[in-house]
Formats: C-alpha cells, structure tokens, sequence
C-alpha cells in the first residue's frame, strides 16, 4: 500500500534526517516504528501522507507519488496522521465542527459529514463532548480527539505519532484496543512509540537510528536483539523479565508475555504443577 | 512548612454554560522534601491540581497555602517551581541561557548569579553548554523538555511541580530526568509529578495521590497504596499482586524487573524445598 524508496531527507539547517530508507507497508499490517528522541521517525511520518517530500528516492502511495502535486488529495483521503501534541491540529471552535473539519475539506456532501462526525463521536465515546471547545479538554482528552478527527475522515491508512503519551494506562490501552479493532477491519497502522510496553501485538517493528533502519522484524526477534539496548533503548518489564528468568531457567512462552495476568497464569502452573 | 489545600474546590467557565467542575473538596498536605506522584485518568483533574499550587489559578472555594503564604505573592511563587505538560507553552526567550536566567533575574538575583545558576541548572538536566546560544524553539521536543525543567531548577525552588516531565522522552532521556529529580529530592526540594509513566516513576515515589473524577480516592504512602488494591500500577507491581492473589508468596511490594527477578527466584526455591521435604516423608 505504501511504499519508500530509497527515501534521504535533510531539514533546511542541514540535519540529515533520514538516509536511504526503504520500506513496503503491507494493506492490513499494524506497523511499529521505534527509535530513540531524533532518530528520524516523526520525519518518516509526515512523509507517509505528502506533508514532506523526500529529497531523494520516492514515496508511493498505491500508485500515487506523493511528490505530485494533483494526487495530494487523494493521498489525504487515504492516509491520515494522528500527532503527539493535539492542540497543534485543533482547528475546530468545538469539538464537532472541529471533527466535520475532515470530512469537509474531502467535499463530503452535509449528510456524509454528520454521519462521519457521529460516528467519530460514538467511536471514542465522547459524545457528552461535543459541544465543548477542545482547548478546554485536558492533555489526554485532547489525544482523544485528534484521534476522532481521524476516524472521522475515514482513512485507509491510520499514522499514530506517539499518541499515547499523554494518556493514563487504562486510557492508552483503551486507545491501543481501538486501534487493533481497526486494523483487524482491514485498516493500515502505523504506530509510533517510545513505549516499547504497547508493541506486543504489532505484525513488524522498524527500528530507527540516525535517520536509518537499523533493525527489523517481529516483535519477538526485535525483542531478542541484543543490540536494541545499546540503540538506547529499554525493553518492557515483562519481556525483560521473561528474558532474564530464561537464563535461570524458568521459561516463559513469548504469547504469555503481553499481560501480567498471563504471565502470572504462566509462572504459577510451572510453579504449582506439583 | 507544607503546601496544604483545604476544602479546595474549582469549576471552569462558571458562571456559563459550559461550567465543568473540575475539583471537589480537595484536602491535601505535601511535605518538604517528599516525592509525590499524582496518578489519574485523563481529564480527573490532575493539571488543574498542579495550577493551584502556583496561583495561576484560584480556588473558587477554600484555600490553598504555600508555608502558610497565599499562592498569589511573589514568595510563593519563587518557592515553587513549575514545568509543564508541553514545555513549547513555558518557552519565550530567543536563546536557551535566556530562558534560564530568566527566573533568577526576575527575581533580582544578581547576573552573575544568575549565570551561576544557569550552568547548575543545564547541568542538570545533562545538556551542554553549545546549547546556551541555541533558540530554545529550534530543539527537539525532547531538548525542549529538559530546558524548561532547567528554567525551573534555576530558582532553586522548594517545590518542584511537573506535568508529565518525561513523556515525549527517549528511554536514556527518561532515566537521566528522572536521576536529576531523585537528586532534587535528596537535596531536600518536594518533587510533585502528574504521571502516567508508572514503570519510571514508582520505584522513586514514596506519597501517592489519585485523583478520580475532580475527588481524592487515595491519599498516602506508596505502600498503603499497594495495600488497598488501587489500581493503576507498573505492569511489573501488577505481575507480582497477581502471583500473590494465585497463592504464590511472594511480596507485591516490588517495583523493578531486578528485584521481581529475586522474588520469583526466591519463591521458586521455597516452592522446591517444600516439594522435596513433602516427598522425602
């Protein structure tokens, strides 16, 4: 569905962002990008839907150069990026207008626009917000709606820069369920994170350093990689504890790692077996 | 002497229609010297919370008093020193040194000494001194965070209060804040952090407060909190309460991968003694 080639961006004071990246993102496959702070990967983001264009290489979007400027449009329609601070995509006086915002702009007809908006509304469950100004909203709120604002317009493609950040935990795991519910209806994820804890069910994990893939694969391998440490970055606490209680030899299964509730089942049948 | 709110109650807009209460009847004393986290959901009250403490909001009832000063004189304000959620919104001056001085000298410290405290602060937060000249609006999120804690660590504040200090940080970034703030601590400054990053923050809190829907549910030590069964908790704390719950003793007290590592190995050995004894009768 989307496709990077050979891709190298510099920003304008001459920081080389990324360096010959090349990537095929598959229709259907939740995605995750990690890396550490400058690695690359906002920049890798904005340029899955047009918002920057590469220097070198190309960026297509099922068929569509994002360096052409007529099929920036459809591109839009198709991708659709959530950011890590809300407020800087707020445009709306309240929270509905600021979700018909979308829709409008893809001259849906009025009809379509209501439509698209209650379903947003429905899908995060912030009906009673409707009316509310989102600047008004707190920090976590807010992420809600930025991401409403993207359901809304009904993308194929859905981009999450970091958009749990803000969120308590029940709240970001709310968001993830949201997101895997998507994508199993067939929509794309691509899902950016420092927090490794919330990777557990992606399909692939890009690793970023210096503006270069420097690591790739499913969960479990990238995981097992001794070098993720040394690219500065942490594994889970579950996954580092399966992992160190390996070496003692108590082994526990890689699908027993993504809660504590199973990793507890896991620990008291080997324990309580006799 | 304490921050202490009494009967403290706000609503936004009021008056309006749109009035939304945001904090009922808060009752809350925070120590000197403490390490406080303020847990909650999205939208409990947490931020607003955090602007009581410095003024920059008001109660609509009740007090709020900062060693016995109200929260709107100047003292009060040198006293606490406040970083929040989107460190952008806290940045003004055109170069980083700037932005450091600009509490001390605000506050007529002298510019040597303010440029004392400028280096102790971007010390740190472990940024270097090329980054002084640098605009603060040209660094990276993360840069930014740290620069905005340092403009608050420069007033050598009694209180430290942080909105979310580490999100938007890399995993190294995380550590090396949370190292800065565990310093100030043990120099004896309360550090009161809003924080959804449960996995960094709870080995270093000793008070916790969570606030569900603009209430108090808990007030206390992180170790009573462990006793009535609250919830959020580190998926690690999680993992350990759930083994005691199955039956394994174990205690759920533990809050790194190091120390459940030890408890669950402990156990293990406990569970074999006790299996070989039972066989050996």
């Amino acid at each position: 569905m989307i496709r990077l080639e050979k891709v190298s961006y510099s920003y304008p004071d001459g920081t080389p962002a990324l360096e010959n990246i090349n990537l095929a993102i598959k229709k259907g496959e939740f995605i995750a990008i990690i890396g550490k702070n400058g690695s690359g990967k906002s920049t890798l983001a904005l340029h899955l839907n047009g918002l920057l264009k590469p220097q070198k290489g190309k960026v297509i979007i099922r068929g569509m150069d994002t360096r052409d400027i007529s099929k920036l449009p459809g591109i839009r329609k198709l991708v659709g990026i959530v950011f890590q601070n809300p407020e800087t995509q707020f445009v709306g006086r309240t929270v509905e207008e600021d979700l018909a915002f979308g829709p409008e702009n893809l001259c849906l007809p009025p009809v379509e626009i209501r439509k698209c908006v209650d379903m947003a509304l429905a899908e995060t469950g912030f009906e009673k917000y409707r009316y509310r100004s989102p600047k008004t909203l707190s920090g976590g709120q807010g992420q809600f709606v930025a991401l409403a604002g993207i359901l809304a317009m009904r993308p194929e493609c859905l981009v999450f820069d970091e958009v749990t950040s803000m969120l308590d935990p029940d709240s970001g795991t709310d968001v993830l369920e949201r997101i895997r519910k998507l994508q199993r209806k067939g929509k794309t994820v691509v899902y950016i994170t420092h927090n490794l804890e919330e990777l557990h069910a992606a399909d692939r994990i890009i690793v970023m350093d210096k503006g270069r893939i420097v690591l790739e694969g499913d969960p479990e391998s990238v995981f097992a990689d001794p070098s993720l440490q040394s690219l500065g970055l942490t594994l889970p606490s579950l996954i580092e504890l399966a992992a160190r209680l390996k070496t003692c030899g108590v082994a526990i299964p890689w699908e027993k790692t993504s809660s504590p509730h199973s990793f507890a089942e896991e620990i008291c049948q080997l324990f309580l077996k006799t | 002497m304490p921050i202490i709110l009494e009967n403290v109650s706000f609503s936004y807009s009021k008056k309006t229609p749109l009035e939304t209460s945001a904090l009922r009847n808060i009752n809350l004393r925070i120590e000197k010297g403490e390490f406080v986290g303020i847990l909650g959901e999205k939208g409990a009250g947490k931020s607003t919370l955090l602007k009581l403490f410095n003024g920059l909001l008001n109660p609509e009832t009740g007090t709020v008093r900062v060693d016995g000063l109200n929260t709107s004189s100047r003292e009060a304000k040198r006293r606490i020193g406040m970083v929040f959620q989107q460190a952008a919104d806290q940045l003004f001056c055109r170069t980083v040194y700037d932005e450091i001085a600009f509490g001390p000298l605000n506050f007529g410290y002298s510019r040597k000494e303010a440029e004392e405290r400028v280096l102790e602060a971007l010390e740190a937060v472990y940024l270097d001194q090329t980054m002084l000249h640098r605009n603060p609006f040209s660094l990276s999120g993360g840069e930014m965070q740290r620069v905005a804690l340092a403009s608050a660590l420069a007033l050598r504040p009694d209180y430290l209060v942080l909105d979310e200090p580490i999100t938007g940080l890399d995993p190294v970034g995380k550590k090396e804040i949370l190292e800065t703030l565990k310093k100030v601590k043990d120099e004896g400054t309360a550090v009161i952090a809003v924080t959804h990053n449960l996995k960094g923050f709870f080995p270093l809190l000793e008070k916790i407060v969570l606030i569900r829907e603009g209430k108090i549910a808990f007030q206390g030590t992180k170790e009573d909190y462990l006793k009535t069964g609250c919830v959020p908790l580190p998926p690690i704390t999680s993992l350990m309460r759930e083994l005691k719950e199955r039956g394994l003793p174990v205690n759920p007290a533990v809050f790194t991968v190091e120390d459940a590592l030890q408890e669950i190995l402990r156990v293990r050995s406990v569970i074999e003694k006790e299996s070989t004894s039972n066989t050996g009768k």
